[in-house]
């Protein structure tokens, strides 16, 4: 922004009224926070890293982003109860739309606040571990993993799993071999096969990063839970994948111009006895017109 | 003058048969062949070729009893490798190598679909007419010029998949998939928009949804934005 003028505009349209939207559900009752949240504190962090955050054109997210993008970003940060100076979640541009994009702290922030759980650990199953579970009405749980320091070898992954626990000793796991963890990087915008990608740099905590994502999704999912909170858990995906495909069609649609010119020399079929063609050396590998049968011209066919 | 007679438009099939009056060419063969012959009154000898654009099956299903028939099938490579097809009937065409067909000179284009070599073409024939035909592509990568006649898929609109999403008539994963392989309303738009179409006369929108289109609205929107004369193909 050139001047502080605009900037105050911004906050205006954006930090304020998603403010008194907030102040509105919490009169309503819509929402609960945490003890130790402060939705005023989180907005602060968030205008601050946000006046700092660029596009990929290296251009201020605040000037090239919609007002509406940037307003709906910072709503579902405060309703999920996510502070972005705790790295809980990024803001990234997509085109013209702002997304707040959570982490996977953030993920796990929110799902201890939804559904009371009181911890949540992922562990990485090495090639050589002694790895076991048993599934009791429908449920999978960890009954033995026992590893050794020397299994750990970022090379030998065999997969990964996750639990939430709750106080009362309930227990939610995910699994996931490896194969089905590197399926889901494939979806990744990232570019997880290139050398030297995060994912290639250190799959283990990429790994985690997977499982934790997929077994607190899983589990949100599960719950009944229609809550503003879902909502905003839920709208990142897809906002963001509409979001992307936006931008990428701005960025490469309609381009170049292609055309086709038809072939002055062009013998149609009608004078092209196709046994008389000889194949020379020289024809164009595209030029099938020798292929085409004769065209049968006769004077009861239907004229199109 | 080119005349074009959609055979069926949707996701249980596609093909157009479209002729400039010397030579008829089939777009896609999406149906079983019985149902394909009979759509085209059991005139399949007229036809001579058939461009198929992607291996998925609505619009690939009769492509093997095409080339039995005796029509040449005009595919890239990856489709072909997908569909399996082989044979002197198969004729293996690349994008932007330009080929040619009785009266018809063809360029294919890469298209934006979750298939493996999928194409568009622009057509042209020698009485000055330029058709470009494009299904199944979330936006097109081109422009062109002097276009006469345009087929473009017209699947679906943001605002309908939304609301059907809110209602849970629509899974989100399904939102997804579709954004990145089908052609939007509002991509049309900024397609035709893209495009100088002073020259041409007839627009037609294939493909269109069963549950997130709205043809008359479509038709509707197109021509306001167009002020062309629109033809939504039958499903």
């Amino acid at each position: 922004m050139s001047n502080a003028n605009q900037l105050a505009m911004v906050k205006r349209d954006t930090v304020d009224i998603v403010a008194d939207k907030v102040r509105q559900f919490q009169e309503r009752g819509e929402i609960h926070f945490p003890a130790n949240y402060s939705p005023e504190n989180a907005m602060k962090s968030a205008w601050l890293i946000l006046q700092n955050t660029q596009d990929k054109n290296y251009k201020p997210v605040l000037e090239t982003c919609t007002r509406d993008s940037i307003a709906n970003a910072l709503l579902d940060m405060v309703v999920q109860g996510l502070n972005p100076s705790k790295k809980q979640g990024y803001f990234i541009a997509y085109g013209k739309s702002l997304a707040f994009q959570r982490s996977y702290f953030g993920t796990m922030t929110v799902t201890k606040d939804v559904t009371s759980a009181e911890d949540i650990d992922t562990q990485i199953i090495y090639e050589d571990d002694q790895f076991e579970f048993e599934i009791v009405r429908g449920r999978k749980r960890v009954t033995l993993h026992k590893s050794d320091f020397k299994n750990i070898d970022d090379e030998k992954i065999a997969g990964a799993y996750c639990t939430i626990y709750w106080p009362d000793d309930r227990e939610y796991t995910e699994i996931m071999t490896i194969k089905e963890i590197r399926q889901s990087w494939k979806k990744s915008k990232q570019n997880p096969d290139k050398e030297g990608s995060t994912h290639n740099e250190f799959p283990g905590e990429m790994a985690k990063r997977t499982v934790i994502n997929r077994t607190c999704k899983a589990y949100m999912n599960t719950s009944n839970d229609s809550s503003l909170i879902m909502k905003h858990f839920n709208r990142q995906d897809e906002f963001i994948a509409e979001a992307e495909v936006e931008a990428e069609i701005a960025d490469n649609a309609n381009g170049d111009i292609i055309d086709v010119t038809p072939d002055p020399v062009i013998k149609t079929s009608q004078d092209t006895d196709p046994n008389l063609q000889q194949e020379g050396p020289n024809q164009d590998v595209m030029d099938f017109s020798d292929d085409v049968p004769p065209m049968k011209k006769t004077s009861d066919g239907p004229d199109f | 003058m080119i005349d074009i007679t959609c055979l069926g438009s949707s996701s249980a099939g596609n093909a157009y048969r479209i002729t400039d009056g010397h030579t008829a060419l089939l777009l896609e063969a999406g149906f079983p062949y019985k149902s394909l012959q009979r759509s085209l009154e059991f005139r399949m000898s007229d036809i001579e070729g058939c461009l198929i654009t992607h291996e998925h099956s609505d619009h690939s299903k009769a492509a093997k009893d095409v080339m039995k028939a005796g029509v040449n099938i005009y595919t890239s490579q990856g489709t072909a490798d997908a569909l399996k097809l082989s044979g002197y009937r198969l004729k293996v065409i690349t994008a932007h190598g330009q080929f040619a067909i009785g009266t018809w000179t063809i360029k294919p284009f890469e298209i934006e679909h979750d298939a493996e070599e999928p194409l568009g073409f622009v057509l042209a024939n020698q009485a000055g007419d330029k058709l470009v035909f494009l299904t199944d592509t979330y936006y097109c990568r081109y422009r062109f010029v002097g276009l006469t006649h345009i087929m473009v898929e017209c699947n679906y609109s943001l605002d309908i998949i939304n609301s059907r999403v809110a209602k849970g008539d629509l899974h989100p994963a399904q939102k997804k998939r579709l954004l990145r392989s089908h052609f939007g309303l509002e991509h049309v738009k900024g397609f035709l928009r893209a495009n100088d179409i002073s020259k041409v006369q007839e627009i037609w929108l294939l493909h269109l949804s069963d549950g997130n289109s709205d043809a008359a609205r479509f038709k509707q929107e197109i021509q306001e934005t167009t002020g062309k004369l629109v033809y939504v193909a039958d499903r």
